[in-house]
This record gives C-alpha cells, sequence and structure tokens, in this order.
C-alpha cells in the first residue's frame, strides 16, 4: 500500500518502481491517472467508495470499490488471465487515512482468506514534509501507518531541512525505516524486499520516549515472557475506548513459545498476529512501539504495570537500557 | 453455519482468536481433534479467568456459553451473549453503564492491589 502526501512523488515514484522487470506481476490499483502517466499492463482505476459501517468510527469503514477490484483481480489469476499474481500496490489519494484499506482486507470475508497486507510505504516530500506534518493530521496518521517512509526531492532541499525532517519522522514512527530517494531514483528491492514485511522490519529505537505535538511515541520492552491471552485482552480493551488515538503498534512479542508473535495494528485494525517459529534477528528482546495521539506514554506504561500480575511480565521503556544496540 | 446447534457463521474471526484458528488449520489434517478441542477449552477457560479479573471491578462477570460463545452478566441479573473480546467490552460498556477504560487510574488500582495481594 502506497500512501504520501499530496505532491510528494508518489506517481513518480510509482512509475520508476512499475518499470522494474521484477515488478511485471504486479498488480496496481490507483486513484488518479495523474499528469505522470503510469504505464503498466496490470493498472486499474479505482474510485474511492467508502462506506461507513455502524458504529461510525472512520478507521472500520470498507472500501467497496477496493473489494471489487481486488476481487476482479483474483478471479482473473485464478481463471489464468493474467499471468500468476504476485503483488497489488493499492496507490491511495493524498488524503486518505490508511487504516480503511488495511480493514478492508482483514474484513472482507474472501479477501482476507487470499491477500495479507505486507507493508505500507508512505511518501513525504522533503521541501514541504513538515508543511504537512504541521497542518494535516491526516500526514501524522499516514507516518504512524507506515512500515517504510520514502523521503523524495532530497535533492531540492537544503541538506539541514532534510535533516530536521528525518529526525522528526523518526520521532513520529520510531519504528519504520526511512528511505532517501532523490531525483525519484529508488531501489524496487529495498522497497518491496520479498520476505520483509511487517513481520521482520520490527526497529524500535532505543531512546527517550518522543512527543510530536499531540503525537507520542514510546518503544518497550518486557521483563520476561507475556500471557498471550493477557495481551489481547488489554490491547482489545485499549482498543475499543482509545482506538481512534492509537495511532500505531508495532512489535514483536515473547509470549514463551520458541518465535515471537508479530503484533501490527493501526487504530481499530490490527493485522491476524503472526506467531513465528523463530526470531527474524540476534535480537531475542521483545519490543513493542506504541504511536499515541494524546495518550501519554506513562498512561501506557503505568496500565501495562498494573496489569502485570496478568501479563506475567513487568513493561520496561526502552530508553531505560540505553546502549543496548537496537537492531 | 451448524444446523445442530443453530449457531451463527462466523465470517470474521477477532484477532484474538486466530492463534486458535491458525493451529486448527495447520494441525489438520491426520492430527488429534480431540487434543486440539481439550487446547481450545483450556484456553478458553484460562481467557475467562483472565478477564474476569478486570471485569470484577465493573461488577460483571464472564463465562463460557458451550465452548462458542460466552455469556456476560452483571448483579442485577441482565446478561449478553458475546463471541469474542470484540464484541465483549461493547457488551460490557452496556451493562456497566460506563466505558471499560485499560488507563483509568481507579482500576489501575484494583489491580495493582489484586497483584500485590497474590505475590
Amino acid at each position: 500500500m502506497v500512501t504520501g502526501f499530496l505532491g510528494s512523488g508518489k506517481t513518480t515514484l510509482l512509475g520508476r518502481v512499475l518499470s522494474d522487470p521484477s515488478m511485471s506481476n504486479t498488480a496496481v490499483l490507483v486513484n488518479e491517472f495523474g499528469e505522470v502517466g503510469l504505464d503498466h499492463h496490470l493498472l486499474r482505476r479505482v474510485d474511492e467508495r467508502a462506506v461507513l459501517l455502524g458504529n461510525g468510527c472512520v478507521c472500520c469503514t470498507t472500501r467497496e470499490d477496493l473489494v471489487e477490484s481486488l476481487l476482479e483481480l483474483l478471479d482473473l489469476d485464478q481463471r489464468g488471465e493474467i499471468p500468476r499474481l504476485e503483488r497489488v500496490v493499492v496507490e491511495t489519494t493524498g488524503l486518505a487515512d490508511p487504516a480503511p484499506i488495511l480493514h478492508t482486507v482483514f474484513a472482507d470475508p474472501v479477501l482476507q482468506h487470499h491477500f495479507s497486507v505486507d507493508l505500507v510505504l508512505t511518501t513525504v516530500d522533503a521541501i514541504n514534509g513538515d508543511l504537512h506534518l504541521d497542518r494535516n493530521p491526516e500526514s501524522v496518521k499516514q507516518i504512524a501507518a507506515a512500515d517504510k517512509v520514502i523521503v523524495t526531492k532530497t535533492d531540492l532541499a537544503e541538506p539541514h531541512l532534510v535533516e530536521g525532517l528525518l529526525s522528526r519522522l523518526g520521532a513520529i514512527n520510531p519504528s519504520a525505516r526511512v528511505i532517501e530517494a532523490a531525483f525519484g531514483e529508488t531501489d524496487v528491492d529495498e522497497l518491496f524486499r520479498p520476505g520483509e514485511g511487517p513481520a521482520h522490519v520490527v526497529r524500535p529505537a532505543a531512546g527517550e520516549p518522543h512527543d510530536v505535538g499531540e503525537t507520542h511515541s514510546v518503544s518497550l520492552t518486557f521483563g520476561g515472557p507475556v500471557d498471550w491471552a493477557a495481551f489481547g485482552i488489554w490491547l482489545s480493551m485499549l482498543l475499543h475506548v482509545r482506538g481512534e488515538d492509537v495511532l500505531r503498534v508495532k512489535g514483536l512479542l515473547d509470549v514463551g513459545e520458541r518465535g515471537p508473535v508479530v503484533v501490527n495494528g493501526v487504530q481499530h485494525t490490527i493485522h491476524p498476529p503472526e506467531h513465528l517459529d523463530r526470531w527474524p534477528d540476534e535480537d531475542h528482546r521483545p519490543r513493542i512501539v506504541f504511536i499515541t495521539k494524546g495518550i501519554r506514554p506513562e498512561e501506557l506504561l503505568d496500565s501495562l504495570e498494573a496489569f502485570r500480575g496478568l501479563l506475567g511480565a513487568r513493561p520496561l521503556p526502552l530508553g531505560a537500557e540505553q546502549g543496548v544496540a537496537s537492531s | 453455519m451448524c444446523v445442530l446447534c443453530g449457531q451463527d457463521f462466523v465470517a470474521q474471526v477477532h484477532w484474538t482468536d486466530r492463534h486458535l484458528e491458525d493451529r486448527a488449520r495447520a494441525a489438520a489434517p491426520g492430527s488429534d481433534p480431540v487434543a486440539f478441542q481439550g487446547d481450545r477449552r483450556r484456553d478458553r477457560a484460562h481467557r475467562v479467568t483472565l478477564t474476569n479479573e478486570i471485569l470484577r471491578h465493573y461488577g460483571l462477570r464472564l463465562d463460557d456459553w458451550g465452548g462458542s460463545k460466552y455469556v456476560l452478566r452483571d448483579r442485577k441479573g441482565r446478561s449478553e451473549l458475546v463471541q469474542d473480546l470484540g464484541s465483549l467490552w461493547p457488551a460490557a460498556a452496556k451493562l456497566a453503564g460506563r466505558s471499560l477504560d485499560p488507563l483509568d487510574p481507579a482500576l489501575r488500582e484494583t489491580l495493582v492491589a489484586a497483584a500485590d495481594g497474590d505475590g
């Protein structure tokens, strides 16, 4: 899923990426054919049609257009009318909240069995990025939802502005990987590397909790294995009352099994948790990042601390053990 | 849908139930269904115990209902059937007359007191 601020070079980037031979089995769903002509044999245009569900929460809307397009692709693929479909890139409009797209895929009775969300890419342009973050709450949500953030037009901006933006992005979402792309040039492999989905990129930076205006982020670990049932109770309870304020949850939890559980969520929408057979790298510490709006990191920590009897382990802020190399 | 028990067909598995579903799928075929049912019952019982630690603060109680749903009760004898944790919290808020917030300092105090009492 590719999201990005208006004019941040999303389409330019997509154009470059799609011309790469490795992307020939990738379908692309875009909202509009912009001025930059995209040329790809599996390009589809979708009109954003959101259906708000009964509870009226924006992140739990279903994008009907997306359901139709994905089902059509699935149909073509299964009838063998297109080359074997490996991947679908969904481009959102500049102002789109990414959560409904995730919700659509996870909640649809057919789609949930045929598609999984590999990763969310968000483009930010180095010149106007700061301005967007100041003015549009949606842009902060897009950064929070991202697994990888691509900073475009770095060739056109003053180096110190680029530096400032990079550190701000890192503060909003410490778990995302930030990639610079000058001239729309980027390594396709780096953006869509197979086997490097959200499951394998959990990189909370060790450091103090970050506050950017109303947005806070905090990286935690636990003093031992946590009870998965208890964690599910705590998180589902939190999301029920404060889901719209939990912009992102992402982490690897030790639940006393051989491998960790991957927890990944955007607002009310949680990816189906994956129980891995083994840890993806040398670092076997449980780690989880929360990005919130208006919920202070201390509140989360205090709450998890109060739940310690049920969880079976105490939460510890990762900042407390600085010096431990973060992955 | 099962015609014998008439229960709803659940198209969407709540994320907290995914682990069990995945295990059931990974285990088939040829695995021992009885062993899986045992695991599943244990998991559900464990979840009920843990959830009740929290619900007690709000005067509510949860019980497994035939291994397929849960029944939530308050002290006045009102009850609600819920499918999973996703539908539990709204139902609990309705019975309790307020939302159940894990960040609520009063709930935290209750839980800390319970944890200290145990330890």
